[in-house]
């Protein structure tokens, strides 16, 4: 069974070396978030997450979640464990101090997300739908609503979800068909079916908050006619208290792949009160302010699987003893040596380790970004914040879940045999990294998002905020000597990525087609330079540092980079060539001859 | 034959101040007569008057200020014998036979016979203009029909009675095509001769059918703009546009003056609601507000509001969505076939519309390319009504109007017959005559096309942006062809490939095109994104490739002749000032504006304006005067709004030709080509320029930060201005030394490389484009 541990040093090497985090200290509002309180709201986070959550991670996936006649219960110990969560007030970490929550930087809720994910993902489910529905509440909902649900879900007494799937209508939410009608008291009246709700019903709260899309009457076809409704499982009294039950229920529960323990609901809504969020017919845009946070935080969940797949797989490797080194015995006084002096059981912990620790840097980035969007009092510098985080979110939800999965199947292969075996807990992480790939747009919608929406807006301002820091940053860098191990690949895949970005902006302005036939590869490509951008920065900060106290974590993160910019960042050149090959391969096939 | 070497405009009204302003354009010397106003101390207060509302009037209706000198204002009372050495006599006066006849009658005593006298009316048939009028009178006068506005619109109607003079005619036609620029056609003595005949008919067809068929104004104006081919203003923007209470008596007129069997009294109807509209003053643009308006609410945002047909109420503007329109990217009749409301309102508004015009030659006109051209100069449609017949099928239309038991008139029958309206046979184009056979279309002779050339066979050279044809008697000409007629590095290596070809196999090159705008300058989309990746080099080659092809075409071992017509600014400047000779039509607006996108001119353009200014005859002394008059220029962005006044800010040379026809602007500026290669042409000598240096670039930028501290001029002006001092005042040189062109396009290089990894020309270039106006940070 693996055991989690927070990577606490090496969050705070992002956070305070990498990024200076207290940079969001001088932002308006953020005054208490000092390198200090953040520094202790992670050890905290560390032990919550280490005691409380994880041991209940393998229980949960056995046992799953009970239906029984519209009723659903959670796993044993779910209960108190999301008990304790929210008297920590871990719920509100990140949420606005007038609804009671701790006010603290999203990049430091980014920071506690992973460790939840890591330690027990179907459990974090419940409190990241809540907290998607808080933000969407808190920013478009009226000030009456805002009053009457966003304090409850600050606490964690009451939980959120977001009911946009239909069984017809899933990546195509232009066809929904709930609907919305007048109900003469100033509510509307929602009717229809919903599927893959997550956190649908469960027990965990005494009320749950569904933010549902559904269409007005004669509302226009398509995307622009979709209204967001906020429908309650029980009406919420004016003083706060829960009154007579809502209309909306849970008709069954789904049986899934993995994250068994959080609840997957199909829901019913029948002539359920709802209450508008934001503009009629405007449903979408304050949708996509839940499916943003949300897309970042699934990526999370790539990078939380892959840190606890890494750990398990860590471990197994320097316990399990069988067959001798290559080169000779390294533990002669053993009966065998440690499977980790074997160079393939280190090729694949180091790629674990290597994607982790650079997607962990990226992460942190964007969560600050996102924190100097809203906060920061110039509006160029909010703007090019935003641009910089809506660049990144397709290709943090889609690479990190991408390889998520592959670290998590690395994480099986190391433990051989027994990684296959359900109470050894390594393929779990299989089967939950799975569904990180699917929801919140699959994976291949991401790269059609980030080829079709983010890379021609404004003319590619969107990139800029990208692209001239890697720039910036291999002129400064490209005479170091030391450096040279680092930039000089980075620049070599960075060119790459300059082309494939102008080919892609222009073959995809002649003919679509050939924009979606590279988006996946190009997407691929862009992460592997952003992670080696990471990588650059970080071995650049690490070679003053090796000769200090703490030099083996210096020298570790130099290895792990020198293993990136060798043995992962080639993957470059053939994504980049693949790409390059255009769409006639992939479109030539007939349909009817697959 | 004798020309107009003096005219007089009698009525001082829009039309007529218009007309004599555009007498002015052509350098020639105009009376402009109006009424004495009742009790007036100054009896010229009305032409007076128009003169100065000229001056101010937007778009420009005079091409220098300057020509304002040449229109003398007067009074109809005391000033007629002004009109005695015109040798053509406009009259623009009220639309009234009355008033025309007893003006022709004071006037007939002050004329000089034989002087050419002709009325703009756009109602009154000729015949009836000249009854009772004396013999000679009738035998020199004429309709001569103007478009608002009269420097701008390009159609002019001509109308000749049974006894006008033919010579008169010829003169008269002769003139207004070659020296006021305008596309004559020749109209017979009809009710609203060509243009109000079938446009008239087709703004009442297309307001009645969006009413019966339930489209919004905005559907209807989607449907009835580019998907057809006509302004984006659409049916209810023109309306808006040309005022809605002008509506009801153009309609009155044409409907008394036409028979009743005409199918025009069908189309026709009143709108309840558009005269509602009238009466409580929503006119139009002009008025407080047409089918569209734009209201302020308390907070000071802008909303646009539409009109809605059924309720009469102003609301919110949509964007229509309706997917004929889209279809009617595939062409004319897959918008017309299309089964939603925009498909079937197309239908029956072109049905209407193309049948009637199909009727109605030759009554109104002696053939089809009359029509078409009325049309296309006229309303601005991108082709007239036959030639949008051959875009649906003249076969495929006879067809479907007979399956609707909907008259099919003859020549359209023949054309069905026949094939098409038009069609090239062996290089040459063809129209359709009334009697059913094919004749050649044939251009006046100085009328050079293009698209003629085109006809005979392919290009010598093409690519993506540009292509170089065979013109006739050694002259090759380079034609852009990319999005705007941006220049890329496809028209820059096209315009390297045909210098290479002309030298080699022709004598001259001229640079043209036929597109609306001649160049809107490099393509600043591509840099941006290119600067957005970071891609330094590749937008540093740009620059390069660009200095380098200006300069082999300005070093070339032939004449090359630009010959704009439209924008040409930034890049597509550039390239003018770096031709031998320009031949340019008179509607073409110069600038280097790249200040506007937060760049200075790099392709050669401060160079070229540093050496003409310094080469000026007409200014101080010192290192200092070309620099800042190049500074000035450059850094205002100033544009010229006419090819005479490019002249005075020295975009165009003295020697420089204008031509006022653009029809004529390719073999004019082919001659002026073969005239340089006749004269033994030797390309110029490189400018050698004493620049002030560092003195100067100081006195400059304290210029420039007086204008930031008084608030004029933005934190990035500052940094632009800046950086175009630096390479205005030569760098670091001081008077003694020399600076090359190359040391100038050095600095222009760098500057510019400075400036495009700025973030706030960046966010000008993208606003730029997003917007098409300049941003100001």
């Amino acid at each position: 069974m693996p055991t989690y541990k927070a990577p606490l040093r090496d969050m705070r090497f992002v956070l305070h070396e990498l990024l200076n985090v207290g940079e969001v200290a001088s932002l308006p509002g953020y005054a208490d978030a000092t390198p200090e309180t953040i520094d202790a709201v992670l050890e905290e986070a560390a032990k919550l997450t280490e005691n409380e959550l994880a041991p209940l991670n393998r229980s949960g996936d056995e046992e799953g979640c009970h239906f029984d006649n519209g009723v659903v219960r959670t796993p044993k110990g779910f209960r108190e464990a999301y008990t304790t969560f929210i008297e920590g007030g871990w719920m509100g970490l990140a949420c606005d101090p007038d609804h009671g929550g701790q006010g603290l930087p999203k990049v430091v809720n980014f920071v506690v997300e992973e460790m939840i994910c890591s330690a027990n993902l179907s459990l974090g489910t419940y409190p990241g739908l809540s907290q998607g529905a808080y933000n969407a509440i808190n920013l478009h909902g009226t000030e009456e609503l805002k009053a009457l649900y966003c304090p409850k879900i600050a606490s964690g007494l009451w939980s959120g979800t977001m009911c946009l799937t239909e069984p017809h209508s899933g990546t195509d939410l232009g066809l929904i068909r709930t609907k919305a009608e007048p109900g003469g008291d100033g509510a509307w009246r929602i009717t229809g079916n919903k599927i893959f709700i997550s956190a649908g019903e469960h027990d965990l709260t005494e009320n749950i908050v569904h933010l549902v899309l559904a269409r007005l009457p004669g509302a226009p076809e398509g995307t622009r006619g979709i209204s967001l409704f906020l429908v309650p499982k029980f009406l919420a009294k004016e003083d706060g208290t829960v009154g007579p039950r809502n209309g909306a229920h849970c008709a069954r529960l789904e049986h899934k792949m993995g994250i068994k323990a959080s609840a997957t609901c199909e829901m019913r809504f029948d002539g359920a009160a709802g209450w508008l969020i934001g503009k009629a017919n405007k449903g979408m845009s304050a949708m996509f302010t839940m499916m943003n946070t949300a897309r970042l935080a699934v990526g999370i969940q790539g990078l939380g699987l892959a840190e606890a797949a890494y750990q398990g797989a860590r471990d197994y490797a320097n316990d399990r003893l069988q067959g001798r080194a290559l080169g000779g015995a390294k533990f002669p006084e053993k009966p065998a040596d440690p499977i980790i002096v074997h160079p393939d059981v280190r090729r694949m912990l180091l790629t674990m380790r290597a994607y982790n620790e650079a997607a962990r840097a990226l992460a942190y980035w964007v969560g600050m970004k996102i924190d100097v969007a809203q906060k920061h009092p110039d509006a160029t510098a909010r703007q090019e914040a935003d641009d910089f985080v809506a660049l990144m979110t397709p290709i943090v939800k889609s690479f990190y879940t991408d390889y998520g999965f592959e670290a998590a199947n690395l994480g099986v292969q190391i433990w051989g045999g027994h990684g296959y075996i359900r109470e050894n807990g390594m393929e779990q992480f299989v089967r939950d990294a799975r569904i990180a790939q699917l929801y919140e747009g699959a994976n291949g919608i991401q790269a059609l998002d980030l080829v079709g929406r983010k890379l021609g807006q404004g003319t590619g301002r969107l990139l800029r905020q990208f692209f001239h820091p890697v720039s910036a940053f291999i002129e400064e860098t490209g005479a170091d000597p030391r450096m040279g191990e680092f930039t000089f690949p980075l620049a070599k895949a960075f060119a790459k990525l300059q082309q494939a970005t102008a080919w892609v902006a222009q073959a995809g302005m002649r003919d679509p087609v050939e924009a979606g036939a590279a988006a996946s590869d190009y997407l691929k490509l862009f992460a592997l330079v952003a992670f080696a951008f990471m990588w650059a920065r970080m071995a650049r900060l690490a070679l003053d540092k090796t000769a200090g106290e703490d030099g083996e974590f210096y020298k570790a993160k130099l290895a792990t980079a020198r293993f990136f910019m060798t043995r992962l960042l080639p993957q470059h050149t053939s994504v980049f060539q693949a790409m390059m090959a255009g769409a006639a391969p992939i479109m030539e096939l007939k349909a009817a001859s697959f | 034959m004798t020309t107009i070497r003096k005219a007089a405009v009698l009525g001082a009204g829009v039309m007529g101040s218009g007309i004599a302003a555009h007498f002015a354009n052509a350098g020639v010397p105009v009376v402009l007569l109006d009424i004495v106003p009742k009790g007036a101390a100054n009896r010229n207060a009305v032409a007076e008057g128009a003169i100065q509302r000229l001056l101010a009037t937007e778009p420009a209706a005079l091409m220098r200020k300057a020509d304002a000198a040449l229109i003398t204002p007067g009074n109809i009372e005391d000033h007629l014998n002004l009109v005695a050495d015109a040798d053509w006599i406009v009259e623009a006066v009220l639309e009234d036979v009355g008033v025309k006849q007893a003006l022709y009658r004071k006037l007939d005593t002050h004329r000089r016979a034989g002087a050419a006298v002709s009325s703009n009316t756009s109602t009154i048939p000729l015949a009836r203009l000249i009854e009772g009028m004396p013999e000679k009178f009738a035998r020199d006068f004429l309709i001569t029909h103007f478009f608002n506005p009269p420097r701008y619109m390009r159609l002019l109607e001509i109308v000749g009675g049974a006894k006008t003079d033919p010579t008169t005619l010829a003169k008269v036609s002769a003139f207004a095509d070659e020296r006021l620029g305008k596309s004559v056609v020749t109209c017979k003595d009809t009710p609203g001769f060509i243009a109000n005949r079938i446009g008239v008919f087709w703004m009442q067809a297309a307001v009645g059918a969006a009413i019966d068929l339930g489209l919004t104004v905005e559907e209807a104006d989607a449907v009835m703009s580019r998907p057809v081919g006509v302004p984006k203003t659409g049916i209810f923007g023109l309306l808006d546009l040309a005022g809605l209470d002008l509506q009801p008596h153009v309609d009155k007129s044409l409907a008394g003056a036409l028979g009743p069997d005409d199918p025009y009294q069908r189309v026709r109807r009143e709108f309840p609601l558009m005269l509602k509209m009238i009466a409580d003053g929503y006119t139009g643009r002009k008025g407080k507000g047409g089918f569209y308006r734009l209201t302020k609410g308390a907070d000071g945002a802008r909303t646009f509001e539409a009109m809605d047909l059924k309720t009469g109420q102003y609301r919110p503007k949509e964007e229509p969505r309706l997917e004929s329109v889209e279809a009617a990217r595939a062409g004319l009749r897959a918008l017309v076939t299309h089964d939603d409301k925009g498909g079937r309102y197309a239908w029956r508004v072109l049905a209407e519309t193309l049948s009637y015009a199909a009727s109605l030659v030759p009554e109104i006109a002696d053939d089809i390319l009359a029509v078409d051209e009325a049309m296309r100069t006229g309303f601005a449609w991108k082709r007239g009504p036959f030639e949008m017949i051959d875009k649906m099928g003249a076969a495929w239309l006879a067809e479907a109007l007979a399956a609707e038991k909907k008259p099919v008139p003859p020549l359209l029958a023949a054309a069905a017959k026949a094939g098409a309206f038009y069609r090239i046979e062996g290089g040459r184009a063809q129209y359709l005559r009334p009697d059913g056979r094919y004749a050649d279309i044939k251009r006046a002779p100085g009328v050079l096309l293009l698209s003629d050339i085109k006809l005979k066979g392919p290009p010598i050279a093409k690519n993506g942006s540009a292509s170089l044809w065979d013109i006739g008697d050694g002259v090759a000409c380079l034609e852009f062809h990319s999005k705007m007629n941006s220049i890329d590095t496809e028209t820059l290596a096209m315009l390297r490939q045909s210098l290479d070809i002309v030298g080699k196999k022709f004598k001259a090159m001229v640079i043209h095109n036929e597109a609306e705008q001649f160049s809107v300058g490099a393509n600043v989309g591509l840099a941006l994104f290119a600067a957005n990746v970071a891609l330094w080099p590749m937008i540093e080659d740009m620059v390069s490739e660009g200095q380098a092809a200006y300069k082999a075409l300005k070093y070339a071992p032939f004449p090359v002749v630009g010959a704009p017509a439209g924008i040409a600014l930034g890049g597509g400047c550039e390239v003018l000032l770096h031709s031998a000779a320009v031949q340019a039509h008179a509607e073409t607006y110069m600038g280097l504006v790249e200040v506007g996108v937060g760049l200075i001119p790099a392709w050669g353009g401060c160079k070229e304006m540093l050496a003409r200014w310094s080469a000026h005859t007409a200014r101080p002394g010192g290192p200092m005067p070309p620099v800042v008059q190049s500074f000035e220029t450059i850094s205002m962005a100033k544009v010229s709004r006419s090819a005479p006044e490019a002249k005075e800010l020295l975009f165009l040379r003295p020697g420089d030709g204008i031509t006022m026809n653009r029809d004529r602007l390719l073999a004019d500026a082919k001659a002026k080509a073969l005239a340089l290669a006749a004269a033994g042409y030797k390309p110029a000598q490189p400018a050698e320029l004493r620049l002030p240096g560092p003195t100067g670039r100081t006195a400059l930028r304290m210029a420039v930060d007086s204008f930031v501290t008084a608030g004029k001029a933005t934190a990035h002006d500052r940094t632009v201005s800046h950086a175009l001092a630096t390479v205005l005042s030569g760098g670091d040189t001081d008077v003694t030394a020399v600076s090359t062109e190359d040391d100038l396009t050095a600095l222009e290089r760098a500057a510019f490389m400075t400036l495009v990894r700025n973030p706030a020309t960046l966010a000008r270039i993208e606003h730029m484009l997003d917007t098409g106006k300049p941003l100001r940070n």
